[in-house]
């Protein structure tokens, strides 16, 4: 509409995607699942707590444990990549 | 246009600006701002993060008329918004911090003198077009191609005055010293820009002390608040040495360096004192790029964990004040370069 009154869109150009989300298996048995430590303190101990109790109670078969380079930074596309190709679902923690 | 649509009131109402009005952004005035650079106005500058949009020399250009910017001011805004995307400078991280730092520019050479950027008495507060608009045209970027907004992407708790705006230049005039650029190893014919993920400036009077070393202690404590991330990470850090404190020490016979020597090496607290409160975790004091011991009581831990964090600049009016700045946890360093005009 802006364009329509003279004037300019500052926001006009951007593609919008939409990603769909992943399919949430209803079962974790046998499965594979990656813990994506941010960094931030204590987010490790979240994790080895969550990955134990899915371990102990849910039938996970194994844990993948892979850790950012820092807090304020995405994680490398390669770390998300073998991820991705290794595990079933994947949970990232935020510590602090 | 139609009689019934107030441009300031449409632009308003979008998530456009950063709740002041704008200067609406019409093709005439896009192409008049485009004039002042030689360059292609499709050519991308860089992809603003978190959202990835491009900056084209175009949409720049649409922000510095929206900001309020002359035209001569658009190589400033290029020049910093480049440095800003930086790997080193982490905007992706700043973006969506819950802390309130923006990226603070200082502009150096005789660029910054001839289109008016203020480094005088009140150059980190309102009256200064250039000053406010650059600043402004960055954050409007950061907003509208970046989508650092709060309760969007950005996470910040309360934000800083300083996302209205955050650039300046020395105070030369009234400096005993050579610029931040020069001792960086610019030529001063250089125009240049350094910029550093600040918060807002801790104002430090002392009208008391009549030589360096008292004068220095107190400016030195107010870089190790216990509450700093300076105090708990490595980060940088502006001072903005007034005129006034600055000559104090040159007639000591102090050289810039020696002052910035002194700050680093003075400006901290021990392991003891900093486990009273704020920020400290022995984890982050085992991070620390300096070998530290967090068992250890009367370890003493600097603020500025190397030299290059510490931006020391002279600015501001006469008078017994600096201006402190303190950093950000997120792995930022500040930047510099020199810009083409």
């Amino acid at each position: 509409m802006a364009e329509t009154l003279g004037f300019i869109d500052p926001t006009a150009g951007g593609d919008v995607a939409r990603i769909p989300l992943a399919r949430r298996p209803m079962d974790l048995a046998g499965a594979t699942v990656g813990l994506l430590d941010n960094t931030k303190e204590q987010g490790d101990v979240i994790l080895h707590t969550l990955g134990s109790v899915l371990q102990e109670r849910y039938g996970v078969a194994r844990v993948v444990l892979q850790r950012k380079e820092h807090y304020s930074k995405p994680a490398a596309p390669a770390l998300i990549e073998a991820m991705a190709q290794e595990v079933t679902v994947a949970i990232a923690a935020v510590g602090g | 246009m139609p009689q019934d649509i107030d441009p300031f009131e449409f632009f308003l109402d979008k998530p456009w600006s950063d709740g002041l009005p704008v200067v609406t952004p019409t093709e005439a005035r896009v192409e008049w701002m485009l004039e002042a650079v030689r360059l292609a106005p499709e050519a991308v500058v860089g992809l603003i993060p978190p959202l990835l949009e491009p900056a084209t020399v175009r949409t720049i250009a649409i922000h510095a008329v929206m900001a309020g910017c002359k035209p001569s001011y658009l190589p400033v805004v290029l020049g910093g918004l480049r440095l800003m995307l930086r790997e080193e400078f982490n905007l992706n991280g700043v973006q969506g911090t819950m802390h309130g730092v923006a990226p603070l520019m200082i502009v150096s050479g005789p660029y910054a003198q001839q289109i008016g950027l203020h480094g005088g008495n009140g150059c980190f507060g309102p009256g200064f077009r250039a000053n406010a608009t650059i600043g402004r045209a960055i954050r409007l970027l950061l907003l509208n191609l970046g989508g650092g907004i709060p309760g969007v992407a950005s996470a910040t708790i309360f934000a800083t005055p300083m996302r209205y705006t955050a650039c300046l230049t020395e105070n030369l005039a009234d400096s005993p010293w050579e610029s931040l650029a020069v001792s960086q190893g610019y030529a001063a014919t250089d125009n240049v820009i350094t910029c550093a993920m600040v918060e807002s400036p801790r104002l430090c009077f002392d009208d008391v002390s009549q030589e360096p070393t008292r004068l220095l202690t107190g400016l030195a404590s107010s870089m190790t608040d216990l509450c700093s991330w300076n105090m708990h990470t490595r980060s940088d850090m502006v001072v903005a040495l007034g005129p006034q404190h600055a000559t104090l020490c040159a007639q000591a016979g102090l050289s810039r360096a020696e002052v910035q020597r002194r700050l680093c090496q003075m400006a901290g607290r021990t392991v003891g004192d900093l486990k009273r409160g704020g920020n400290w975790r022995r984890e982050r004091a085992l991070a620390f790029p300096i070998p530290v011991d967090p068992d250890d009581d009367t370890c003493f831990i600097p603020a500025i964990k190397h030299p290059d964090d510490l931006q020391l600049i002279v600015a501001g009016g006469w008078g017994p004040c600096t201006a402190i700045c303190h950093g950000w946890s997120g792995g930022s360093h500040a930047v510099h370069g020199t810009y083409e005009v």
